[in-house]
């Protein structure tokens, strides 16, 4: 089995476990940005999507400025292609990490090219939420806190399950472009040691692992959506 | 003088769009006396939703004034504009219990949640919310689904828990904006008649916006018809359905009593076509039942002769309504002298023109 392996696919061994360009420190890369970037994103993208239904016109907190802010900024950042935004954001990068490249510096363009496009989920999820819910909370009295947390995001929670399982397959897309940054990871390995090195089957299993791990984030979010829903048991 | 509640003066709601702007709400006044059932009728786009949300402020009102429960809520006269504040109205809100067509309940909670969702904010500790939460299922009949999820109940009983959620802070009135409109006859029934219990044991005020007559008939006291965002007509339930004025609320009523089959009747028989001593009459009469002996003392002291075409009695409030259609006929002196004698017994006359009621 091993042999055959070895066989097959002698540049994928050529590469080893450990050390510079081996397999685990690349799917370590892989998992390092895409968790990251996802709380940092993730959190960002929240507050700019439950910001824009809050402040929309026929939200709680109409408020046409601060809407206006908040589409602005997202519409800017998801206006400028991916690739593009490692570049330009780099000067930002360096003020917040202290360097340009490397796996921690492409948090900062990863979170900032995720944000907007969680943003945008964020709020046609919590859109769903019907109107008279939100209207019966605040005939009971309810806060503002009280309509965001109890009635927005615990109604929207599946909703809410099911757009992040979008946004983080997304991101692992992202994640791929980061080498360009040498961030590492396995989109780098299947780029960089695979295709320039004319390695096909690197970039085969390269390809593969990447697409375990979509499979099983989306395997993941699917169960935890279903499980979550109680509108039409 | 029973003690007012709810107090609207001069409510006007408008709404303003691109370039053109929807009063739905037009200089309404209107007054609700405590532990009464208010029935609020009229045709889908009437203006109903939007004046009974002015009560809690669901809907803040362009101009007028609204005092609720000796609290002024909204006043804006001569410009000047007096709004409660928003930590105060939340507090009062929880005074006024409301529930919807469509239920409007937190489906990811379960119905205990929900209950216990309206009291987060009392001073109760977290055991005595579930204590009293589970209180008020049973008080609706629901304690047994109290882990249940919405969605898992039938139209009935999530408005069951709709309404045990609004009277969780023990509140004096409560909004009812169609709520049973969306619910089948049977269930229909069983939640007005809960309404009309809480009303009687808790002396609860309610206020109930439909469009369904048969609603207002089995529980209301007092109706106010509305039409293109005005109030037309107010009265006791009896009064209305015996002596409306407005010819939407006879229209309202009408649907309800038999006197819209009635009519439909004498017209498809051509019976409405009269000899010139001949007039069709509707006879409404409140109480004890109008005999034979009435049409029989019109033939005898007024030589009238009197044909009954349609009879129908209703309940209404637990008194009998009835309401007759007879032609009668004699002499045009005879008939008017008949008419006052019958006017005289408290019987409430419209004569039938062409198949439609006009006021006699």
């Amino acid at each position: 089995m091993a042999e055959l392996f070895t066989k097959y696919f002698p540049n994928v061994v050529y590469q080893g476990w450990n050390g510079d360009g081996g397999w685990l420190p690349a799917i370590g890369q892989t998992l390092y940005m895409t968790f990251w970037s996802a709380i940092f994103g993730g959190i960002l993208g929240l507050i700019f999507g439950i910001g824009l239904v809050l402040t929309d016109s026929d939200g709680i907190l109409p408020n046409r400025g601060l809407f206006s802010f908040f589409d602005k900024v997202v519409s800017f950042f998801r206006a400028i292609p991916f690739i593009i935004l490692l570049a330009f954001i780099a000067p930002v990068t360096q003020k917040i990490v202290g360097t340009q490249i490397g796996t921690t510096a492409a948090l900062v363009p990863l979170s900032l090219g995720v944000f907007p496009f969680y943003a945008r989920q964020v709020q046609v999820a919590l859109a769903s939420v019907d109107h008279g819910i939100i209207e019966a909370a605040q005939s009971l009295g309810a806060t503002f806190s009280d309509i965001i947390f109890d009635v927005y995001l615990r109604e929207a929670r599946s909703e809410l399950v099911r757009v992040t399982t979008v946004t983080l397959i997304s991101l692992i897309g992202l994640t791929a472009m980061a080498g360009a940054i040498g961030a590492g990871g396995l989109g780098n390995m299947a780029i960089a040691y695979g295709y320039n090195r004319f390695a096909n089957d690197t970039t085969f299993i390269a390809t593969l692992l990447v697409l375990i791990f979509v499979l099983l984030v989306q395997l993941i979010g699917d169960l935890l959506a279903r499980v979550l829903n109680h509108k039409n048991s | 003088m029973a003690e007012k509640i709810i107090e609207l003066d001069n409510i006007s709601v408008t709404f303003k769009q691109k370039d053109k702007t929807i009063e739905a709400v037009k200089n309404v006044s209107l007054n609700i006396n405590k532990g009464d059932i208010y029935g609020i009728v009229g045709y889908s786009g009437a203006g109903k939703s939007t004046l009974v949300r002015v009560i809690n402020l669901l809907q803040q009102p362009s101009s007028g004034r609204a005092k609720i429960n000796g609290d002024l809520f909204y006043e804006k006269i001569d410009g000047n504009e007096k709004v409660i504040p928003l930590k105060k109205l939340r507090e009062k809100r929880r005074k006024i219990g409301m529930i919807f067509q469509h239920f409007n309940l937190l489906n990811e909670q379960t119905v205990v949640q929900n209950v216990a969702f309206a009291l987060k904010h009392s001073s109760l500790k977290e055991k005595e919310i579930k204590a009293k939460a589970l209180d008020l299922l049973k008080l609706v009949g629901l304690e047994e689904r109290a882990d249940a999820y919405p969605s898992q109940l039938s139209g009935g009983q999530q408005q069951r828990v709709a309404i045990a959620r609004a009277l969780a802070n023990d509140p004096e009135i409560l909004i009812s904006d169609e709520g049973t409109s969306a619910l089948d006859p049977k269930n229909t029934v069983q939640i007005l008649d809960l309404l009309k219990r809480l009303n009687k044991e808790l002396g609860l005020t309610v206020v109930l916006i439909t469009h369904e007559m048969e609603a207002v008939k089995r529980i209301a006291d007092r109706v106010a018809v509305m039409e293109n965002g005005e109030v037309i007509e107010t009265g006791g339930l009896l009064d209305i359905f015996t002596n409306a004025k407005h010819h939407l609320t006879r229209e309202f009523v009408g649907t309800e009593s038999g006197s819209a089959k009635a009519l439909a009747t004498l017209q498809a028989a051509n019976l409405v076509e009269l000899d010139d001593d001949q007039e069709c009459i509707q006879l409404t009469y409140i109480g004890a039942a109008v005999s034979e002996s009435l049409i029989v003392k019109l033939y005898k002291d007024f030589d009238i002769v009197a044909n009954i075409i349609y009879g129908n009695i209703e309940i209404l409030q637990g008194t009998p309504v009835g309401a007759l259609f007879v032609i009668i006929k004699g002499s045009a002196e005879n008939r008017e002298r008949a008419t006052a004698f019958l006017k005289k017994q408290d019987i409430i006359i419209n004569k039938v023109e062409e198949g439609e009621l006009v006021n006699g």
